[in-house]
């Protein structure tokens, strides 16, 4: 399995505190990952750096099989190459329609140009169509997204990324505030994403990571404390030590 | 299938067949063609209204639809004036000129000429030289193209650097204030090479033109009518598409345009001086039916008076912008012009000249805390009673 | 009647301090007079000099009283024996005649019997100057001091040697400095001897005085000269020209050979066109027609064709001016004719001018703290509400203006200037401080977290305050007077001056920032404000009411802005428009200094008010260019620094 996503060595420090300290993190292509730690552990900013929101004291980001690096390139770009991220609240552009914002991140030219002369086809609202069958939105095309429950924006906004068609998608906490029923959805979006993509999760809900039934990377203070199946790594001393530590 | 833009967008077509009645009106009415019922005057202020309203459409786009509150689309209106304004005055001080020396015995060369000219625009300032800024001021179609280029480049360099370093929110207005302060104060010098703070005047004489004023005034009027039209159209056919999806995501969360791959500083920066450059063709249109153009009209309180207009008609819609241009605008000038009736308590006189800029400012506050859609939003409700209505039959 | 009290008091006192002028006094001055009769009778500039000089010189106290009345033509000669009399007028016929010598009064004659002494004004000047030594050995301290002053206002040559005479017996200290002072600047001027000027010259180089400058530059006047072939020997040139280069224009330089009769004049393209225009001969002149003299060469051409028949003077071609230009040597020549002094003259001003280089830095960092103190003043109630509550308050800029008001109709109220800035201080704060509080509470509580609109319905009010404001006052500017103790300025020396209002405005900042400190450090405001500040949900789960904090921190901001509303009025003239002249520069402030930290706005005062005076200094006829500038230095400043000189930095910043 070709290595998708290669972090090593990466360090940031806020005013003094080390945020991020030395981290190293590999995921392959088609591959799931949880990733779990006690909060302050790094798992935000973590992505932050991927996703090129905040640049690293030292430390290689690379990406992709021409291993290029994602150090000075905007989030925009980074975008572009295809890492799509989900923040932890529910962030959709709420003064449009769902169909709207599937097709603003649909696979497609970003240039302002293009944008400017695009006009959707039939095939792209099609697409747009099944994308919302898959996140269960298909009644709910027309509606105001601001309209949404609370667990359909987080539906849209995973359906959003879809569209994007990224290679690595970085999912924070998908389920909070999610009922049982909504969960299960959840995690049957995610795991049908990660067959054909990368897909990190970060997420606190054990019960959650247990679900998605993948490898599992334990961060503390800023660095990898334990990575492996879930089994192996809540059995690991380091790991219940800092987490009964708390 | 696809359907047509205007006919996804009635409001376009309604709005241009009322442009076009209203045209239609006040030229009947006029003096110049036709039965004398409005002023010339008061022509040339509809056309200047109607100018205002297009600056409205350009404030909307880039506040309303993208959520850049600028302070600073004034500034980019005087260029345009200005721009104009140069080759308004050199050619007709030119034909002056010409016009004196070629009375005299000897025929004037052209060195001659031009230092005559010079010193015709430039001796208010002490100077008859002329400033580089006016190597083309002789030729009408370069200027007309400075008209776009000089205000769409300072856009073009300013918004560059201004979203490049992330300046967002009240941030950003602040700055886009400051350079209009700064633009102002510069050509408030004498040796700012536009004549310091006497500005460019005369501008309302077409250059070789014989046609009175009644006439010129109307042509004027049509033209403003006209660019207000294709601005209108130009502005709604950008918000319709995709393209308005993304800047008015921009404006709603801009984190979730950016890691959706949409390069939000490139956007900001092509409606930035886009709409600069609608602002300077309004400008370009305003200042020749104004006569006159000085540094005072590009001070940011100017630019201020635009966004209580816009916030007042309503932003985010197009039409609000324009129904808000107009109302505060034409009511601006009936209170001030010292028109309005003055009102009697008995122990105090309230005199509007100097009472409307109180009821402005405090209107203001009351529309952004209880109408924050504005005079827009009343139609809103009307639109909603009458699905409402549907639905209940 | 008051000047001749003086005089006798002075002519006491003289009596009582100088036993040597005590014996004088028995000496008559009369037989001196009587020996010049003819010499004061004839009245001639020309000749009056050992007449004047006589008196002058006779070490007599009554020559003063002799030279003041003969100077104020009230010296009358009785025709009967020639003596000299103070004549006193009684009426157009009969005069009273007193003796110079005893005081006594000699009686009533016959005005036909008398004659008056009229020296023209030549003399008057010469009995002028004879006086000044009298008037610097003057016993009154204040007719001494007028002597000086007169004479630092007017020097002249012939007052050196009185002045160096009285230094030896001047009892004040400070008199006698400022005698030995001018001494210096006089020997420099006018002393005959040029070592004792050399001299002179280094003992006032370095002093940063201006009127050592004023002395030393006349030194180095030059005058413009040509002459045919090399320069003169022996002048004193300060510099050769070259034609055409630096500030010498070449035009300029044929004309001098013009103005001298050494070269032909030139023929202007004026002049030219006025020629062609008198010889218009049909529709021609020489030869070209007339509707083709519209370029240079064509008219050249027909001016060369009548230069050729003799009516007109011939052209001057540019090689001739360059050959004319060569032939000459141009220079500028010192009107001192001394090498010597104008070379050490150079020397010392040289020095002064690093002095004054040096002294003019000091000055222009008072300024610029001083500016930098009002900024600060300006921008901290902004910075508050800013960095606390997220709002920028466009109307802060008119809290200021009612700051300032509030001044204006306190000192209405309280004419004693002292008692009324004490009153108007915290009655300031008051009013804005409730103007604050009623803003936050009826608009800015309702519009949170939509700043743009926040900023949009303040600039409402700031519309509507400035409107009102004109209203009530009118457009006219208000005085808010200075209490009379801050009048005048702390004078350091004739470079560096600060006045005290400045020095008053800056401890005032130091005060409001180390009282906010201690307000956001130590009291239970200060702790609860940044804890809204940091988080403000959290702080409201801790039993922190958020909207009181806000409401206080608004009303703190807005009385601040008052506060410093009084502070500007006192130098700034009260208008409508005070606030709007000063809210940018506080917007400014805020945004370079970075937001919620006073730190950040002091380093941003301090930035924007040294920024704004090094402009000015590097380009002082232009204060419009000097804002220009620095708005666009701020621009290409927040590219480096985005948030600001202090920052918060990482995820507590936020986005």
């Amino acid at each position: 399995m070709s290595t998708l996503l290669e972090v090593s060595g990466v360090s940031v420090t806020f005013d003094g505190f080390r945020a991020i300290n030395n981290l190293s993190f590999q995921i392959g292509e088609a591959e799931m990952r949880a990733v779990i730690g006690p909060n302050g552990a790094g798992k935000t900013t973590f992505m932050d750096i991927v996703t090129g929101k905040t640049r690293p004291d030292e430390g290689r980001v690379i990406w992709g099989e021409k291993s290029i690096s994602l150090l000075g390139m905007n989030e925009a770009r980074i975008a572009q190459e295809g890492i799509g991220r989900k923040f932890q609240k529910p962030t959709v552009f709420e003064e449009q329609t769902v169909q709207e914002n599937l097709l603003m991140a649909l696979k497609k030219p970003r240039g302002w140009f293009s944008v400017l002369t695009y006009r959707p086809s039939d095939a792209d609202l099609a697409k747009v169509d099944a994308l919302a069958g898959e996140i269960g939105l298909r009644d709910q095309l027309t509606r105001t997204s601001g309209e949404l429950s609370h667990g359909q924006k987080q539906w849209l906004e995973i359906g959003m990324l879809l569209a994007q068609e990224p290679r690595l998608l970085l999912v924070d906490e998908p389920a909070a505030g999610m009922t049982p029923a909504e969960r299960e959805h959840t995690t049957d979006i995610l795991v049908e994403a990660a067959k054909t993509r990368a897909v990190v999760v970060v997420e606190h809900d054990m019960e959650f990571v247990r679900r998605l039934n993948c490898k599992v990377t334990v961060l503390h203070e800023g660095a990898v404390l334990a990575e492996g199946s879930l089994d192996h790594v809540t059995s690991d001393q380091n790991v219940i030590d800092v987490y009964l530590e708390r | 299938m696809q359907r047509s833009f205007i006919a996804k967008n009635p409001s376009v077509l309604i709005f241009l067949s009322i442009l076009a009645l209203f045209t239609l009106l006040v030229t009947v009415m006029s003096e110049g063609f036709g039965v004398g019922g409005i002023s010339t005057s008061f022509i040339k202020t509809l056309g200047k209204t109607l100018c205002l309203c297009l600056i409205a459409l350009a404030l909307d786009l880039i506040w309303g639809y993208t959520g850049i509150l600028s302070l600073g689309h004034f500034a980019f209106f005087g260029l345009g004036g200005y721009m104009i304004g140069m080759w308004l005055m050199y050619e007709r001080t030119r034909l002056i000129v010409v016009d004196s020396l070629t009375s005299t015995e000897i025929p004037p060369t052209d060195g001659e000429v031009i230092d005559a000219i010079g010193n015709q625009i430039f001796g208010v300032v002490g100077s008859s030289e002329f400033p580089l800024i006016w190597a083309f001021a002789d030729s009408l179609s370069i200027q007309l193209i400075l008209v776009l280029l000089v205000p769409g480049v300072l856009a073009l360099i300013f918004g560059w650097l201004a979203f490049r370093s992330r300046v967002t929110g009240v941030y950003l207005s602040i700055l886009t204030q400051a350079m209009t302060l700064a633009l102002a104060l510069y050509l408030f010098q004498n040796d700012s090479g536009l004549r310091g703070n006497n500005g460019l005047s005369g501008l309302q004489n077409l250059p070789g033109v014989t046609a009175s004023q009644d006439h010129v005034s109307l042509w004027f009027f049509w033209a403003s009518a006209a660019a207000l039209g294709a601005g209108y159209v130009l502005c709604a056919w950008l918000v319709s598409g995709k393209f308005g999806s993304v800047i008015r995501g921009i404006r709603d969360n801009e984190a979730r345009a950016r890691f959706l791959g949409y390069s939000v500083e490139t956007y900001k920066l092509v409606i930035f001086t886009l709409t600069a450059c609608i602002a300077a063709v309004a400008g370009a249109l305003y200042y020749p039916q104004a006569g006159i153009i000085n540094p005072a009209e590009i001070a940011p309180i100017a630019s201020i008076y635009l966004a209580v207009w816009v916030a007042i008609g309503g932003r985010g819609r197009l039409y609000g912008a324009v129904i808000g241009a107009a109302f505060v605008s034409l009511l601006s000038t009936w209170f001030t012009g010292g028109q309005a009736p003055d009102i009697n308590l008995g122990f105090y006189t309230i005199k509007w000249v100097d009472w409307w800029l109180v009821l402005l400012g405090l209107s203001f506050v009351l529309v952004t805390l209880f109408a924050p859609k504005g005079i827009g939003g009343l139609f809103d409700i009307v639109v909603e009673r009458r699905a409402a209505k549907e639905a209940n039959q | 009647m008051r000047q001749l009290f003086l005089a006798g008091l002075a002519f006491l006192a003289a009596c009582l301090i100088s036993p040597g002028l005590g014996q004088a006094q028995d000496a008559l001055i009369q037989p001196i007079l009587q020996e010049h009769q003819a010499l004061i009778v004839k009245s001639s500039r020309k000749t009056i000099g050992p007449a004047i000089n006589a008196v002058a010189s006779s070490g007599l106290p009554q020559a003063q009283t002799v030279l003041e009345v003969w100077a104020a033509k009230n010296m009358w000669q009785r025709k009967s024996d020639g003596l000299f009399f103070i004549g006193e007028k009684i009426d157009s016929k009969i005069y009273t005649l007193t003796d110079f010598d005893s005081g006594e009064l000699l009686g009533e004659f016959l005005k036909s019997d008398l004659k008056q002494l009229k020296p023209n004004s030549g003399i008057r000047a010469l009995i002028g100057t004879a006086l000044v030594q009298f008037q610097l050995s003057d016993p009154d301290i204040e007719a001494r001091r007028a002597a000086l002053l007169s004479i630092e206002r007017d020097p002249e040559a012939s007052l050196l040697a009185p002045l160096r005479a009285s230094i030896e017996g001047e009892t004040d200290a400070a008199l006698k400095a400022q005698k030995q002072r001018l001494e210096r600047l006089l020997t420099i001027g006018y002393d005959e001897d040029e070592a004792a000027r050399l001299a002179a010259i280094s003992d006032m180089s370095g002093d940063l005085g201006v009127d050592v400058r004023a002395t030393l530059n006349p030194l180095l006047t030059t005058k413009r000269d040509v002459v045919v072939g090399a320069a003169p020997e022996g002048a004193n040139i300060a510099a050769l020209l070259r034609p055409g280069q630096g500030e010498f224009d070449r035009l300029a330089a044929y004309d001098m050979l013009v103005a001298k009769d050494l070269a032909p004049a030139r023929i202007s393209k004026d002049d030219i066109r006025t020629q062609l225009a008198a010889h218009i001969d049909g529709a021609r002149v020489g030869g070209v027609p007339v509707a083709q003299l519209n370029t240079d060469a064509n008219r050249l051409a027909a001016y060369n064709a009548l230069a050729e028949a003799g009516t007109v003077p011939a052209f001057v071609s540019d090689t001739a001016i360059e050959a004319a230009l060569a032939a000459h040597t141009f220079f500028d020549v010192y009107l001192e004719p001394s090498k010597a002094v104008t070379d050490a003259a150079t020397e010392a001003l040289k020095d002064i001018k690093l002095k004054v280089g040096l002294n003019q830095m000091l000055d222009l960092t008072l300024d610029a703290v001083s500016l930098a103190s009002i900024y600060f003043l300006a921008a901290i109630g902004l910075a508050i509400t800013f960095g606390v509550m997220g709002v920028i308050n466009m109307a802060h800029g008119e809290f200021i203006m009612m700051g300032a008001y509030t001044g204006f109709v306190v000192q209405q109220i309280i004419p004693d200037h002292t008692v009324s800035i004490i009153v108007a201080i915290p009655t300031a704060f008051a009013v804005t401080f409730a103007a604050g509080v009623a803003m936050e509470r009826l608009v800015i509580r309702w519009l949170q977290a939509r700043p743009l609109e926040t900023l949009l319905a303040t600039f409402g009010i700031s519309i509507a305050l400035q409107q009102l404001a004109k209203n009530i006052f009118g457009t006219q500017a208000r005085p808010l007077t200075a209490p009379g103790w801050l009048d005048g300025a702390w004078v350091m020396n004739d470079v560096v001056s600060i006045s005290y209002i400045r020095i008053a405005i800056f401890i005032l900042a130091l005060i409001f920032f180390a009282a906010f400190l201690y307000i956001m450090k130590r009291t239970r405001l200060g702790l609860e404000t940044r804890a809204v500040t940091q988080n403000p949900r959290m702080a409201a789960s801790m039993g922190i009411n958020p909207d009181r904090v806000n409401m206080l921190t608004f009303g703190l901001g807005s009385g601040i802005a008052g506060i410093a509303g009084v502070a500007i009025g006192l130098f700034a003239k009260v208008t409508s428009e005070l606030g709007s002249d000063y809210i940018v520069q506080s917007f400014m402030t805020v945004v370079v200094g970075g937001v919620g930290n006073i730190w950040g706005t002091l380093a941003g005062a301090t930035m924007i008010g040294f920024l704004q005076k090094g402009i000015e200094w590097m380009n002082p006829s232009n204060t419009l260019a000097a804002q220009t500038y620095m708005i666009i230095f701020i621009i290409i400043f927040i590219q480096f620094r985005p948030r600001g000189i202090i920052a918060l930095k990482g995820r507590a910043a936020g986005d």
